[in-house]
C-alpha cells in the first residue's frame, strides 16, 4: 500500500478514471414519472416521460438499466462529428481536437449499456477507435518538444490520454530537469528512496522501477 | 458536459464546472485527486470532512427509512448508489492521506508546517507510526550497530544533516487543469522556458487550460485553488 | 569484496516478487551486522595507531587515514542496506496490515516468513490502524475500489423455482427467467453456474 516503489499512490486506476468520468452529465429521456432526487451530489429531475433532463451518466446507466429511460448520446458522438473530428487529428501533427476530458470513458460507458441509442453504434465505435489511436501516437511523437522546461500545456488531451503519458512524461521531465539542474537536484533517485537507496555508485536503472 | 443542446465546447465545460463545484462531494473529489496526485502531503481539508460526514450520516438515515418503510427500491437503490459513491470519495481521500504519512512520516515530523496539515486523528496516527517503526528497527538493525551508527535519522554521527530520510520528490512532474487564472509565473529565471507554445520567461494558466508542471513552483497555485491535479 | 554480503541482501528483497514476502534472511543480516563490527573494529584500531603516532586522524593525509575512511563509509554502506531490507520489508508488512490485519490473524503462511519483530510490528500498526479508525468513528479499509451498481441483470440458467427468498426479493427463478438481483445476492448463484450476469 505504501510500497516505496509502488507508482500507484499518485496515479488513478482504470477503475478511478470510470469513476471520475461517471460524474459527467448527460441527458435521458425518461419512460417513467419520478420525484425529484436529492443527492449528495446534487439535485436531480423531476423525470417526466419524454421529457429530456440532464443526469450524471452512472444515474444515466442505472435508469438505462432498469429500463427506465433512453440515453441522448452527446451530439460529439454522431459519425459526422467523429469524422471531422479524425480527420482534424490525422491533419495537425502537434494539437489536438476538442474532445470531452472523458471522451474515452463516456464512450465505452454507452457502448456498454446503451447500444440501442446510439445510432450507428459500429461506425461510431470504429472512429472512436481510431481518433484514440491517432492520438496515443501523436502523444509519444509528441515528447520531443517537452524538454528542459518547467512546464507544458498539453490542450484538448483527455484523461486516458494523461493517464497513459503520465508515468513516461513525468520521469522524462526530471530526468530533462536534473540534467539542466544538477545542481538543484544533486542526485533525484537517492532524494526519492531516501532510506532505502543502497548506496550512491550502484548502476541506476531510472526507467525500470 | 451538455450534450443534449448545443456543440460541446470548452465555454461550456467551464460554466459547467462552476456550476457542479458548489456541491461538497465535488470539492470532496478534486481534494482526492489533488491529494492522490500530489508528491507532498496537503493541507487536510477538515470543514470539507465534516460537511461531508454529515451530509453522508444523513443520507445513511434516508436509506434505512427506505429500507424499513418498504419504499419503491428502485428509488432506493438509486440513493443508495450516491452514498455508495460519496463514501468511497471520503474513504479514499482519508486513505490517501494515511499512506502518505505513513511513507513519509520522519519528514513530516521535521517541520512543523508539515505536521501542522495534519488531522488531529491524523497527527496521533503519524506519532504511533513513527514509534511503532522505530522501535522495530531500533530491535532489528540499530541496537547491533557499533555505537556512532545507531542513528534512525543519520548514516553516522559525524552526518550533519538528516540524511536517511525519505523526502517527497518536488521537483516530480503533475498534470494540472486550471480553475482561475493563475498570475505569471517566472520559473526559475531565464533559463526555464514554459513551453512549447510559449517561450517567453513568464508562464500563465487561464481556465480550461492542461498543463503537466513541475510541482515545486506551482505549489501555491494548488493550495489557493487556482489549479487543480488531475 | 567490502559490501557484497549487504549487496547480496538486498538483491535478495528486490529480486522477490512484487508484495511479497520472502523469510526473512537472519543468517546473511547477522553476517553483515558482523562485519559491521569488524569494520569497526579496524577502524578503530587505524585510528589508535594513528594517534600513537602523533598524527591528527581527521587531517593527516596518510594511508592509514584512507584505510579508516574505507572502514568507515563501507559500514554506512552496510548499514543503509540493512535499513533498506527492514524498512522495505516494513512496507509490505505495512500493507498486509491494511489488508488483513485489522480483521483477523494472518494465515501461517505469511506469518513464518516474519521476523519475531516483523510479527510485532505488524501487530502494532494494525492497532495503530484501528485506533485511527476508532477516533474517526470511519472505516477506511473498506470501499477500496470505486462503487459499481449495486444491482445487476442475471439470466437463470437452471430452474430454481420459486424457493429462493434473497435480501430484498421473491420471485419464481424458472429456466432462462431474467431478474435484477442485487450483486451480492446473486455472486452465489453465478459462482456456481446457476445464473449468469447479463451486460447491456
Amino acid at each position: 500500500m505504501a510500497g516505496q516503489s509502488d507508482p500507484h499512490i499518485s496515479l488513478f486506476s482504470a477503475e478511478e478514471v470510470e469513476f471520475m468520468a461517471e460524474d459527467e452529465l448527460i441527458e435521458i429521456v425518461p419512460n417513467m414519472r419520478m420525484d425529484p432526487l436529492n443527492f449528495i451530489c446534487g439535485d436531480f429531475g423531476p423525470f417526466l416521460p419524454q421529457i429530456a433532463t440532464p443526469v450524471p451518466l452512472w444515474l444515466a446507466v442505472a435508469l438505462k438499466k432498469r429500463g427506465k429511460c433512453a440515453i441522448r448520446p452527446p451530439l460529439w458522438m454522431s459519425v459526422e462529428k467523429l469524422t471531422q473530428v479524425l480527420e482534424g487529428e490525422r491533419d495537425s501533427q502537434g494539437a489536438f481536437q476538442a474532445l470531452p476530458f472523458h471522451y474515452v470513458e463516456i464512450s465505452r460507458l454507452l457502448f456498454d449499456h446503451a447500444r440501442d441509442d446510439i445510432p450507428d453504434m459500429y461506425m461510431v465505435r470504429s472512429l472512436i477507435e481510431d481518433i484514440r489511436d491517432v492520438r496515443v501516437h501523436k502523444v509519444e511523437t509528441s515528447l520531443e518538444k517537452f524538454s528542459g522546461t518547467s512546464a507544458v500545456k498539453i490542450p484538448n488531451l483527455s484523461a486516458m490520454e494523461v493517464n497513459i503519458i503520465r508515468p513516461f512524461v513525468g520521469r522524462a521531465l526530471q530526468a530533462f530537469y536534473k540534467h539542466d539542474n544538477p545542481e538543484k537536484i544533486p542526485d533525484v533517485d537517492r532524494a526519492s528512496s531516501g532510506q532505502t537507496r543502497v548506496a550512491n555508485n550502484e548502476p541506476r536503472r531510472p526507467l525500470r522501477r | 458536459m451538455a450534450s443534449g443542446a448545443g456543440e460541446w465546447s470548452t465555454a461550456q465545460m467551464d460554466d459547467y464546472e462552476t456550476l457542479i463545484s458548489t456541491t461538497d462531494v465535488e470539492l470532496l473529489k478534486r481534494a482526492w485527486r489533488n491529494e492522490k496526485a500530489a508528491p507532498e502531503i496537503l493541507p487536510f481539508e477538515e470543514a470539507l470532512v465534516k460537511r461531508a460526514k454529515e451530509q453522508i450520516q444523513l443520507m445513511e438515515e434516508t436509506v434505512d427509512e427506505f429500507a424499513e418503510s418498504g419504499h419503491d427500491p428502485l428509488i432506493a437503490s438509486l440513493y443508495q448508489m450516491d452514498l455508495d459513491r460519496a463514501q468511497f470519495l471520503l474513504r479514499s481521500y482519508l486513505r490517501v492521506r494515511l499512506q502518505k504519512i505513513e511513507k513519509f512520516m520522519f519528514y513530516i515530523w521535521k517541520s512543523d508546517a508539515y505536521r501542522h496539515r495534519l488531522s488531529t486523528e491524523e497527527e496521533k496516527f503519524g506519532e504511533r507510526c513513527i514509534r511503532d517503526i522505530g522501535k522495530h528497527l531500533e530491535e532489528t538493525v540499530l541496537s547491533k550497530l557499533p555505537d556512532n551508527y545507531q542513528s534512525l535519522l543519520k548514516q553516522s554521527i559525524i552526518s550533519e544533516e538528516d540524511d536517511m530520510v525519505p523526502e517527497p520528490q518536488l521537483d516530480t512532474f503533475v498534470v494540472a487543469k486550471c480553475q482561475r487564472a493563475t498570475r505569471p509565473l517566472f520559473l526559475d529565471g531565464s533559463r526555464q522556458s514554459a513551453g512549447f507554445d510559449n517561450r517567453d520567461d513568464h508562464f500563465q494558466m487561464v481556465p480550461g487550460d492542461l498543463c503537466i508542471l513541475r510541482y515545486r513552483p506551482f505549489q501555491e497555485e494548488l493550495m489557493s485553488g487556482n489549479i487543480s491535479l488531475v | 569484496m567490502h559490501g557484497r554480503k549487504a549487496y547480496e541482501l538486498v538483491k535478495e528483497f528486490a529480486s522477490g516478487e512484487k508484495g511479497h514476502l520472502k523469510i526473512f534472511n537472519n543468517e546473511l543480516f547477522e553476517r553483515v551486522i558482523e562485519e559491521c563490527n569488524e569494520h569497526h573494529n579496524a577502524l578503530q584500531s587505524l585510528i589508535r595507531k594513528m594517534q600513537e603516532e602523533g598524527l591528527e586522524v581527521l587531517t593527516a593525509r596518510t594511508a592509514d587515514h584512507y584505510g579508516a575512511l574505507i572502514h568507515h563509509l563501507s559500514l554506512i554502506r552496510n548499514k543503509r542496506c540493512l535499513m533498506a531490507y527492514v524498512y522495505n520489508r516494513a512496507d509490505i508488512i505495512r500493507d498486509l496490515a491494511w489488508k488483513v490485519g485489522l480483521l483477523h490473524e494472518l494465515p501461517r503462511e505469511i506469518q513464518e516468513k516474519f521476523s519475531d519483530s516483523e510479527e510485532q510490528y505488524f501487530k502494532d500498526h494494525s492497532k495503530s490502524l484501528k485506533s485511527y479508525m476508532s477516533q474517526l468513528s470511519l472505516n477506511v479499509n473498506v470501499d477500496m475500489v470505486p462503487p459499481k451498481d449495486p444491482y445487476i441483470k442475471v439470466r437463470v440458467l437452471e430452474d430454481l423455482g420459486s424457493g429462493i427468498i434473497l435480501s430484498d426479493k421473491s420471485a419464481n427463478f424458472a429456466r432462462h427467467s431474467m431478474h435484477f438481483l442485487k450483486r451480492t445476492d446473486a455472486e452465489q448463484y453465478i459462482a456456481r453456474g446457476l445464473m449468469e450476469e447479463l451486460t447491456s
